[in-house]
């Protein structure tokens, strides 16, 4: 690719990167989450691997932290709702809110994310997602361009 | 005025995990002195405030995920990156 591009595209990527985090977070009340927030990081990923190459990249993801982040989205996302199972006898419930008042107090607020909206786990939830997304799609992109002819 | 934790430290904890990954010594990329990561910082902050306290939130004029994310990656390059 031209310099011009190499020099644009990694503080442009570090930008989308950052969008995709913001988005992961305010997910729980504005349109966005884990999902959308992962495919924008995964977006800022491909971007350096396409514009530098998959060996020159300078954002390198090998194959222990692609299956390292792969299992701590996977594993959260599960132990969280085994929480609210092991709480409150219901799969994914939301512990960190507990509209029901079926909780003690010390429970919910360890599971309670701090900001004023009274979310709970959702937040959580959506990190979790982004996570496994955000490797998820990056590993497919790589895995394509490591492709020989 | 109460500052909100949660954007701040896991919008750091995702951006520490992606700046551990981060190489810009390689011959072929472009490579990123600590002047530059300055620069990309002054945009982030730039670009935070245009933002607003996103989302809905009332403690700070910025973005605050936005701007500790970045933190997250500087940092993260700082101390691992190669």
């Amino acid at each position: 690719m031209s310099p011009i591009l190499k020099l644009f595209a990694l503080p442009v990527s570090f930008i989308i990167i950052c969008l995709g985090v913001l988005t992961i977070l305010g997910g729980h009340i504005t349109p966005g989450g884990g999902f959308q927030g992962g495919a924008m990081i995964a977006a800022g990923v491909i971007l350096c691997v396409v514009v530098y190459g998959v060996k020159d990249s300078p954002i390198k993801f090998s194959h222990d932290f692609i299956s390292l982040i792969e299992s701590i989205g996977a594993l959260g996302y599960v132990l969280i709702g085994l929480a609210g199972l092991l709480f409150s006898g219901f799969f994914l419930y939301n512990v960190g809110a507990d509209f029901y008042n079926i909780l003690p107090q010390m429970i919910v607020n360890i599971f309670h994310y701090p900001d004023p909206t009274n979310a709970g786990i959702v937040p959580y939830l959506n990190i979790f997602v982004g996570l496994k997304v955000f490797v998820g799609l990056s590993a497919v992109v790589i895995a394509f361009s490591e492709f020989k002819k | 005025m109460m500052l909100h934790l949660g954007p701040i430290i896991f919008g750091f904890i995702i951006g520490f995990i992606l700046g551990t990954r981060l190489n810009t010594n390689s011959e072929n990329a472009v490579k990123l002195t600590i002047a530059s990561f300055i620069a990309i910082f002054i945009v982030i902050l730039i670009i935070a405030w245009q933002l607003g306290p996103y989302p809905y939130y009332d403690d700070l004029p910025i973005a605050t995920g936005f701007v500790s994310s970045a933190i997250g990656l500087i940092v993260a390059k700082l101390i691992f990156g190669k």
